[in-house]
């Protein structure tokens, strides 16, 4: 009892603290489901300089380390300690949507980033669509492989597909959009392979789709560092040079310094959101309305549009 | 006559070793994806892909010799491709100097490793599973959870971009007309390293007695507790070698680098013949099981065997090649 005595100023500073008017500032909570991969750093990176720019609120980040069960609990902790708006980036749909619907129907506004969950029980859904942004690299491949002297000679030409963990929802998108965008074109996709995102084992999957294949003209890849650990691979075989390489993601410090470095022809990125949650996060603390869904436009970057800031894919 | 010949032939583990190799290379020579598998720039990817792994298991011969375990090994590469990125890289330090501070902070970590286990007595698995925790943590915190590459970040958002060291360039490319890997040369060159300690040195008999039976080792004399200083500090400098050569060939430091290698350096020892129970093996047997676990990953890479198939095909042929040697040794 004395010790809750003893407390009761904290928790008075507390409150204090979650009304701005006060002087204090706003809680945004954001949970993350995992910082293992750069685009996940990224993200928060964004948010963070995003708040920046808003001394009112204060963002708190937790970092759920890939596991569900802990996303979900930390999801509660931060409705119990009062946050003001929550950002979540979920590790899947199913788990997380009751935790999320729980937080919403106790009054805390819920922006839902990247992954969407089940029903309607969130506030807004900011994400970008993965089949859009491999459908526009199978279009752009096929424009760009129609130049080749082989292609336009009447030949087919030879691809080979680094794909990201195929049991995860982007790389099947990103594959299946790919396909859509390559449909009807002089292609063939020589050799495929499952790199599961990481760039040692899209090296690996490289030196065998060059020992097997004694033409390549082009590599797409799921991801910048998939598409770098190709290139990796086709330099020490020497074969560098005849081969185009394409990836995914766009992030400023990975695949558009690699498009700098000529080593990537294109990069298309996916768009981490981060910003666009901060300025919703403002609106709904104002009380302003915010449409229920963002789809977030995607850039794609060449060497020629690079400092023009990328491209808007339509 | 003959027969006892053959069963002696077999109670000798290299033989058992080079056993299940062959039966690998054979299905290798019998699927070979359109002859591929024939040609040798085949065989010099396989020696540079599983080189990374075969210096972390060089230091794992050592440590199981004496009855324990590593389990930080990845973690540290990871820790040390970081810390080798940020001093040449970003630092500016020189080839030597980087090389040499990220060795010392291998061999720092692992002499941790080995304090908890040797002094403070903590079990082998349980104190470098928390070494393996911890020094992926301060990989990422030196980081900031981003690769160190040659694009660096200014506080304002932009980035600029360094010239890349002659140390990557030199230590992740080839030598002998493009015909071996660097790493590939820094992997036999710990393999020797490993071969003098367990083979030539005193420490090696050390090595062999704290793992056979450590009670009765320390009775007769042996330093049991500077030997497992020596096997894990070692491992630890083993892992910031792997740490060097893998940054070297990615062109940077990622501090999500060797995660989960630590159990394909296990299955190097294993599949090799070293004994999880210690006090048996070599590290003969290490680089037999590295050639294997390698030509099994290459044939079914060049193959294109779907990554289902890849892992249920992995599991059944460790388990077989496992099987192979104990039934001949019976």
């Amino acid at each position: 009892m004395r010790i809750g005595i003893l407390f009761l100023p904290l928790i008075a500073s507390l409150a204090c603290a979650a009304d701005p008017s006060a002087g204090g500032k706003w809680l945004v909570g954001m949970s993350q489901c995992n910082l293992g991969e750069p685009w996940r750093v990224q993200m928060n990176a964004d948010i963070r300089a995003a708040a920046q720019a808003h001394p009112e609120i204060e963002v708190v980040f937790k970092d759920a380390q890939n596991d569900t069960l802990r996303q979900s609990a930390q999801i509660g902790e931060f409705v119990n300690s009062g946050v003001d708006v929550l950002i979540v980036s979920p590790k899947e749909a199913a788990p997380l949507t009751p935790p999320i619907a729980d937080a919403y129907r106790r009054g805390v506004p819920v922006i839902v980033l990247d992954r969407k969950v089940l029903g309607k029980a969130f506030t807004q859904f900011i994400g970008a669509d993965n089949r859009t942004i491999g459908r526009s690299a199978g279009l752009w491949i096929a424009s760009r492989l129609a130049q080749l002297p082989v292609v336009r000679a009447g030949g087919r030409a030879r691809v080979v597909e680094l794909k990201g963990l195929m049991t995860s929802t982007p790389a099947q998108d990103r594959d299946s959009g790919f396909r859509e965008g390559i449909r009807g074109a002089p292609i063939d996709i020589v050799f495929e392979a499952d790199m599961k995102w990481l760039e040692p084992a899209s090296r690996e999957e490289m030196e065998s789709a060059l020992a097997v294949n004694d033409r390549i003209d082009l590599v797409y890849a799921h991801n910048d560092p998939g598409a770098h650990g190709a290139y990796l691979a086709a330099r020490a075989a020497g074969r560098a040079d005849g081969i185009i390489f394409v990836g995914i993601d766009g992030l400023p410090q990975e695949g558009r310094v690699y498009v700098r470095q000529g080593i990537l022809a294109a990069s298309f990125e996916y768009p981490t959101g981060g910003r666009e949650a901060v300025e919703s996060a403002i609106k709904l603390l104002h009380k302003e309305p915010v449409p229920r869904e963002i789809r977030l436009k995607s850039r794609f970057f060449t060497r020629d549009n690079l400092s023009r800031g990328g491209e808007w894919i339509p | 006559m003959r027969g006892t010949l053959v069963r002696r032939w077999l109670g000798i583990p290299w033989v058992r070793a080079l056993l299940a190799l062959a039966l690998v290379v054979s299905l290798g020579c019998l699927f070979n994806a359109g002859g591929a598998f024939l040609r040798w720039s085949t065989h010099r990817d396989m020696l540079r892909q599983i080189s990374v792994y075969g210096i972390l298991a060089c230091g794992m011969t050592l440590v199981i010799v004496t009855g324990g375990i590593d389990l930080a090994v990845g973690s540290i590469l990871g820790l040390c491709s970081v810390l080798f990125a940020q001093l040449s890289l970003h630092g500016g330090q020189g080839a030597l100097a980087a090389v040499g501070l990220t060795l010392g902070a291998g061999l720092a970590t692992g002499l941790v490793s080995g304090t908890l286990v040797a002094r403070a007595r903590i079990q082998p698995f349980i104190a470098t599973l928390a070494m393996m925790v911890f020094a992926r943590g301060l990989a990422k915190w030196s980081s900031g959870g981003q690769k160190i590459s040659q694009a660096v970040q200014a506080p304002d958002g932009t980035f600029s971009y360094v010239d890349l060291p002659r140390a990557f360039d030199a230590l992740g490319g080839s030598v002998l007309g493009g015909n071996i890997a660097v790493v590939t040369l820094v992997f036999g060159g710990c393999l020797a390293v490993s071969w003098v300690v367990l083979a030539k040195l005193r420490y090696g008999r050390y090595l062999f007695a704290t793992g056979g039976n450590e009670e009765a080792a320390r009775l007769s004399g042996v330093p049991v507790v500077r030997a497992k200083l020596l096997a894990y500090g070692l491992s630890g400098l083993f892992a910031a070698t792997a740490g060097i050569c893998q940054a070297a060939q990615e062109l940077q430091g990622d501090p999500e680098a060797g995660t989960s290698y630590e159990l394909t350096a296990i299955a190097i020892a294993v599949i090799g013949g070293n004994s999880l129970a210690g006090g048996r093996g070599g590290i003969g047997l290490t680089l037999l099981g590295a050639l294997t676990i390698g030509y099994l990953e290459k044939i079914l890479s060049i193959n294109a065997v779907g990554e289902s198939s890849r892992l249920m095909l992995t599991g059944a042929i460790i388990i077989a090649a496992v099987l192979l040697q104990r039934k001949k040794a019976g």
